[in-house]
């Protein structure tokens, strides 16, 4: 099974790139999320604030925390629903967009954005500005693209958890007829 | 990133998602002509969904869950893909000595020299024991992606699954995370067209585990395997971690290619 050597450079430790932040990618924005998830329709925003009871029934049904009271949430047109929701990890802030149909069974999930979060050093301009200049004339990356970063190990048990709040709220109280 | 904005300018379009699969963020980016992207994309994650659905450890109506639950009793039919996956992950657990060991659990001792995989593609436990395929399903996913994107005629592509990557088509920088300093990226590699993948245990120390012995393969450093195919990059990073030097000769043989980083900033080259 031997095989040919595959075409890849190692980087030297002072190559030309320097060291930099893990950042995130943004993936879509909330408009173009929703016009790859629900096509052509016309999508009209209801804005819902949950009530202390509400919130309870919610985090019951779901087995989770309702954080956020005010939902964002569409409809569409051509019938079915658009949630943009957030979740926090460890160290990631994860925008994502669910889709329903108007049955409220889930129709796509799209991550519009992730973000890496550390506390302290990471996050304070002047650790950051030690990598400015630290080689002259190098092209500065300060924010790593997580898309091309090796072994992030990125869990999307958070998603799955607020998918299923999600689905608690839109069975509890936007979808109820 | 500067060479995929720049294939802009040549009307070609770049379009990029991220969905929730095989317990990670599994992310696209495509570059394609006008209306071209959006449809690869979306059969590109039809494939990790359709891997997803049939190897995942924790659904119980996965295919490698029957599999787990019967295998022991008499011999099983398994799809292709699973066989595909299965049969790599045999070799590589023959060939690394078992520190890559897809088998976990069941009877006490139970290993991957347990698992038959027969001529007529049908496979049998000899005895009680549950297959992971964790540790190179998301592996082969990305390369199925890659090859269905290559077949679209897609100019230029990256797959990464929760950080085993494969791209295409376009050179660029891979970055892993510095040991000492997990959310800092290091510039690692430059490539166009290869699989990465990265194994450390920085954020949980028992993520990584040496089967034959049980211990943890420690949380001060990584190792980064740089292969053709992302299933031998993904499948390699364990027995490389476990025993640098002793998988010169795997590494050798899979055309690949293995750093390990430690927290004081020192590299050793395995290639």
């Amino acid at each position: 099974m031997r095989r040919d050597p595959v075409l890849a450079l190692w980087l030297a430790p002072c190559a030309a790139l320097v060291a930099g932040p893990v950042a995130g990618t943004t993936y879509l924005t909330v408009e173009q999320a929703q016009a790859a998830l629900f096509p052509g329709a016309q999508m009209t925003a209801h804005p819902v604030a949950l009530t202390p009871a509400q919130v309870k029934a919610i985090e019951k049904a779901s087995d989770t925390r309702v954080r956020e009271k005010t939902l964002k949430v569409w409809s569409a047109s051509n019938g079915g629903w658009f949630y943009v929701d957030q979740v926090i990890g460890k160290h990631e802030l994860i925008t994502y967009a669910l889709a329903l149909d108007a049955a409220g069974a889930v129709r796509g999930i799209e991550i519009l954005d992730y973000r890496e979060t550390y506390g302290g050093e990471v996050r304070d301009p002047k650790w950051r500005a030690q990598f400015v200049g630290k080689k002259v004339g190098s092209p500065l990356k300060l924010d790593v693209d997580i898309m091309n970063l090796s072994g992030a190990t990125l869990s999307s048990r958070n998603i799955t958890v607020g998918v299923r709040r999600l689905l608690a709220t839109h069975e509890l109280v936007v979808g109820k007829p | 990133m500067s060479l995929w904005s720049a294939s802009l300018e040549t009307g070609a379009e770049v379009c990029q998602r991220a969905r929730p699969w095989l317990g990670t963020v599994v992310s696209v980016r495509v570059e394609a002509g006008p209306g071209l992207a959006e449809p690869a994309i979306e059969a590109a994650f039809a494939e990790v969904g359709e891997i997803h659905r049939r190897m995942s450890f924790h659904d119980p109506d996965s295919e490698l869950s029957r599999l787990n639950a019967a295998a022991h009793r008499a011999p099983q039919a398994v799809s292709g893909r699973l066989r595909r996956v299965l049969s790599a992950a045999l070799a590589l657990a023959r060939a690394s000595g078992g520190s890559f060991d897809p088998a976990v659990g069941g009877d006490p001792g139970a290993s991957w020299r347990d698992v038959e995989l027969g001529g007529d593609g049908r496979v049998r436990f000899r005895r009680p024991l549950r297959l992971d395929l964790g540790g190179i399903a998301k592996g082969y996913a990305v390369d199925r992606a890659i090859d269905g994107l290559r077949r679209q005629g897609i100019a230029a592509a990256v797959v990464n699954a929760g950080g085993d990557l494969r791209s295409f088509g376009c050179r660029h920088t891979v970055w892993v995370r510095d040991p000492a300093e997990p959310g800092c990226g290091i510039p690692l590699l430059e490539t166009a067209d290869a699989a990465v993948a990265t194994s450390a245990g920085y954020f949980d120390e028992n993520a990584l585990v040496e089967p034959r012995t049980g211990g943890s393969l420690g949380v001060d450093r990584s190792a980064t395997v740089c292969a053709r195919r992302a299933i031998w990059a993904d499948g390699l990073t364990k027995p490389v971690l476990a025993d640098p030097s002793g998988s010169v000769g795997l590494l050798r043989r899979l055309g690949a290619r293995a750093v390990l980083l430690d927290c004081q900033g020192g590299r050793l080259y395995l290639e």
